[in-house]
């Protein structure tokens, strides 16, 4: 009787959690950020933590991208190239003596577009985008690769204000905590893109869009939505959303070498599927992933301040991902 | 060819000598297929024998490779579904009428949301969208626990009533049921023609595809029946029992 209630209430408690998809993502956070807080030292501490938040930022913009994308039923593995290509094209034309400004929004057309090109091959082709994007991750590493002439690009002058603008420290809050913080700007950048993206998908018409192209392509179809257009524009949104960390990440390294990104892509899968992203579609947030991709900067600094090597880190994050996906699956299933 | 149903008005749609190919195959060789106002035709046919690809010509997913298609006296190309949509026709699929993640609201609304805003920046209005939905169903006879609930949690026969009404809200002129019946429980089947009648009684015209003869009987004021990609003939229910129908189907029977 008590047992049948409990059960009862088990599986009530389940379907309210399966409202939230980003629900295991929270969760495994909070389950991961106390087991730091106990048995790695210097883990509660704003270097910390700031860490986290700050290199978080730049691969969670590309999370964002991945995520729309992988709700709207595609796949990008291409974005870790593009993310290449940004910084390169960003530093080689400064260094041909374009203006930053000018040459970042170069560089920003150019991921946008090789964006709309892994999207142009999907629609068109219809080839399955974990392909085509697979051939493109080559290619524009090939890209990367050649326009860098196989070598590291740098920008050599003094920091114009663009490059404090997009990622620059935020030493006035910094200095505040002992030892000194590494807070910056490219937070507040990520913060703005993700609220923003956030409402793009759960209170725009695009966003209604990408949730029933990937839930439904022929359903959606059939209600007269443009589900070709609405997955070019979701693969271009993600070429620009590369770009934007690419050039965030640059602004504040000033360099980039020809293996930058390599093997962002699966991070951003990763992250995407532990916030709650189906790799069928149709379901998901910004939110989730967002929480995804911190939880995963979390266990690499956690792991690196426990002293574990870091090369632990890979197999435990696969762990990590694989507790998610088995997590999430039990809580949409439908009995 | 038989063009006068009941009433001598336009039909609404005439689809004329209808041939599509699909490289070598021919999946249409010249069909014509009326639908007149107010009328429940059921079209009939064995797998492939081109049901669904006829239905796809005049919804504007497959373009004709030859043949006219008039919409109310208008001859009209319907070149993509949203432009059959412009003209009043909906089609409610059995799989693809509905997206199971997304809620009622947003399945109503899909393709067709109610947004606010200013200028460029517009969202979607819930709140809106969600009472709209709520009354236009309950006009209906469907009552939901709430418009928020994903469709996946539905019954079945729920989920093609919920395409039915959204069909009616927005002004469809002529409704297309892709088999609405297959799969589902005697109560809930029992719904879906009560509800297909109910949109016939508000002046919709209905094309309802089944395999279930008796299922089509129940409803239907005239049949048309295609075997192979032909014309087998068009049938009004005095002229036919059931077994008549399945025989021409089947072409165990010719006319």
């Amino acid at each position: 009787m008590s047992a049948d209630s409990l059960t009862a209430n088990l599986t009530r408690f389940r379907y309210r959690l399966a409202q939230f998809p980003e629900a295991v993502a929270l969760i495994s956070f909070l389950i991961v950020a106390l087991i730091f807080s106990f048995s790695a030292e210097h883990f509660l501490t704003s270097v910390a933590i700031s860490n986290i938040l700050s290199f978080g930022s730049v691969q969670g913009l590309i999370v964002i991208g991945v995520a729309i994308l992988m709700i709207a039923g595609e796949f990008d593995l291409s974005v870790g190239s593009i993310f290449a290509v940004a910084s390169f094209v960003w530093a080689l034309s400064m260094n041909a003596g374009l203006a930053p400004l000018p040459a970042m929004l170069f560089a920003l057309l150019v991921s946008a577009t090789l964006g709309l090109i892994n999207g142009l091959i999907v629609v068109r082709t219809g080839i399955p985008s974990f392909i085509a994007t697979l051939g493109t991750m080559l290619a524009y590493r090939g890209i990367a690769r050649g326009i860098g002439g196989g070598d590291f690009a740098k920008y050599t002058e003094s920091t114009p204000f663009l490059f404090t603008f997009l990622n620059g420290s935020l030493t006035k809050l910094n200095v505040l905590f002992t030892p000194v913080a590494n807070f910056r700007l490219s937070i507040l950048w990520f913060v703005l893109v993700a609220v923003l993206m956030s409402f793009l998908l759960r209170r725009t018409r695009f966003g209604n869009w990408v949730f029933a192209t990937g839930g439904n392509p022929g359903a959606a179809l059939a209600q007269g939505v443009p589900v070709r257009r609405v997955k070019l524009l979701a693969f271009t949104l993600t070429g620009l959303l590369t770009g934007l960390a690419s050039v965030m990440q640059f602004a504040h390294r000033t360099s980039v070498d020809p293996l930058r990104g390599e093997g962002w892509e699966l991070i951003a899968v990763a992250a995407s599927v532990i916030g709650g992203v189906h790799l069928t579609g149709g379901v998901g947030s910004v939110v989730g992933p967002v929480i995804g991709i911190l939880l995963l900067q979390m266990l690499e600094q956690g792991l690196v301040l426990m002293g574990v090597s870091v090369q632990i880190f890979r197999a435990v994050a696969g762990a990590i991902l694989m507790l998610s996906v088995i997590l999430n699956t039990y809580l949409s299933r439908s009995d | 060819m038989s063009m006068s149903g009941n009433g001598g008005d336009t039909p609404v749609v005439y689809m004329e000598d209808i041939v599509k190919r699909f490289g070598t195959i021919t999946a249409l060789d010249g069909v014509d297929f009326t639908v007149n106002q107010r009328e429940v035709v059921g079209l009939l046919g064995d797998n492939g024998a081109g049901k669904s690809t006829l239905i796809k010509v005049l919804t504007g997913v497959h373009t004709p490779t030859k043949g006219q298609i008039y919409f109310e006296g208008q001859k009209v190309d319907i070149p993509s579904p949203q432009v059959a949509r412009a003209l009043g026709i909906e089609t409610c699929y059995q799989d693809l009428a509905l997206i199971p993640l997304m809620s009622v609201t947003r399945n109503f609304f899909l393709g067709r949301e109610v947004t606010r805003g200013f200028g460029p920046v517009t969202w979607l209005d819930m709140p809106e969208m969600d009472q709209q939905a709520r009354e236009a169903l309950k006009d209906i006879g469907i009552h939901l626990r709430s418009p928020r609930e994903k469709v996946g949690k539905l019954s079945g026969g729920e989920r093609q009533s919920i395409a039915i009404g959204r069909a009616r809200y927005f002004g469809a002129k002529l409704l297309i049921l892709d088999e609405p019946t297959s799969a589902l429980s005697v109560g809930e089947t029992h719904k879906v023609l009560t509800y297909t009648l109910n949109a016939k009684e508000r002046g919709l015209s209905v094309i309802f595809i089944s395999h279930n003869v008796g299922h089509v009987y129940q409803v239907a004021d005239r049949f048309t029946i295609i075997r192979r990609g032909h014309l087998v003939g068009n049938y009004t229910r005095d002229e036919v029992t059931e077994n008549d129908i399945a025989d021409l189907i089947t072409g165990e029977r010719e006319k």
